[in-house]
């Protein structure tokens, strides 16, 4: 079989891992929907309580790592090292997570305190932030991985990166849904 | 090149959620929320994911994915939006 032909089945492999992936997401998103059409105040309230600069910070710093890691792929394509991007989009990828991971700690006495509807956004709060860090984890380990291997990639041999570059970019279009459906509820009424 | 010019487009459309969140539209704000996550996530997979030059297996596989999800909310949804409306027999309601 060619390299070409080897690629593609690798990548074809990606993409049907991420459709998992995508109903693995799901009936998180369908309770959210359900939830929040049965008790829309309480998902305004909960929505007031989010670090609404923070979030958006995240939400650029996380597509920035996006770019990063796009520009990581296209290097690999041309011959040239990726190590430089792969590094950068780490960073960017543990600076999100540091965020993150501060915002919980804030919101924890407020989540904890909380009762009914307001209660339910936080349970789905920390779960789909939650999920989606697990994911951004493991994103992490791929990243690392391809950078301590970083020169084994060159123009001919460079499915890893392009596969890990997909995965990546996944996790990011989930925080894409996640940032306006917890954060920007009816911000005009705050 | 195109990457970048992407990410700006990403920028603008975070700026854009982010400002139409302070204008009062009622339940056009979540659509409009909704959109332009769409928007963005189009551009991810076109341009960051390489589907413009992608063939037609791989676009297939991106798509599958969504099909499934849209036709379980459908089948979710027939569940739980009719429940008060028309109850099962066997409910205590």
């Amino acid at each position: 079989m060619s390299t070409a032909a080897r690629s593609d089945n690798a990548l074809f492999g990606m993409w049907a891992f991420l459709a998992t992936e995508v109903l693995f997401f799901g009936p998180l998103f369908f309770g959210y929907v359900h939830a929040r059409l049965a008790q829309p105040d309480a998902f305004v309230s909960g929505s007031h309580h989010m670090h609404i600069v923070l979030g958006t910070l995240n939400t650029a710093i996380l597509m920035t790592s996006s770019l990063t890691m796009a520009l990581a792929v296209g290097a690999a394509r041309k011959g040239g090292p990726p190590g430089r991007w792969l590094g950068l989009t780490a960073l960017f990828g543990l600076v999100f997570l540091g965020i993150k991971a501060a915002e919980w700690v804030m919101e924890f006495g407020e989540a904890a305190g909380a009762a009914g509807g307001e209660a339910r956004f936080y349970f789905l709060y920390y779960a789909m932030t939650g999920l989606h860090a697990v994911h951004l984890v493991i994103g992490l380990g791929v990243v690392a991985w391809l950078w301590r291997h970083a020169k084994r990639f060159d123009a001919a041999y460079h499915t890893p990166v392009e596969a890990g570059g997909l995965y990546w970019h996944f996790v990011d279009v989930v925080w894409l849904f996640l940032y306006p459906m917890f954060y920007l509820l009816e911000r005009y009424s705050a | 090149m195109t990457y970048v010019l992407t990410w700006l487009a990403l920028m603008a459309l975070l700026a854009l959620t982010f400002g139409s969140s302070y204008l009062p539209m009622g339940a056009w704000n979540s659509v409009a929320n909704m959109a332009i996550s769409c928007a963005k996530a189009l551009l991810i997979a076109v341009f960051f994911m390489h589907l413009r030059q992608a063939g037609a297996l791989l676009r297939l596989a991106a798509c599958i994915g969504l099909l499934w999800l849209a036709l379980l909310f459908g089948l979710s949804w027939t569940d739980f939006g009719t429940r008060t409306s028309s109850p099962a027999p066997w409910s205590s309601r």
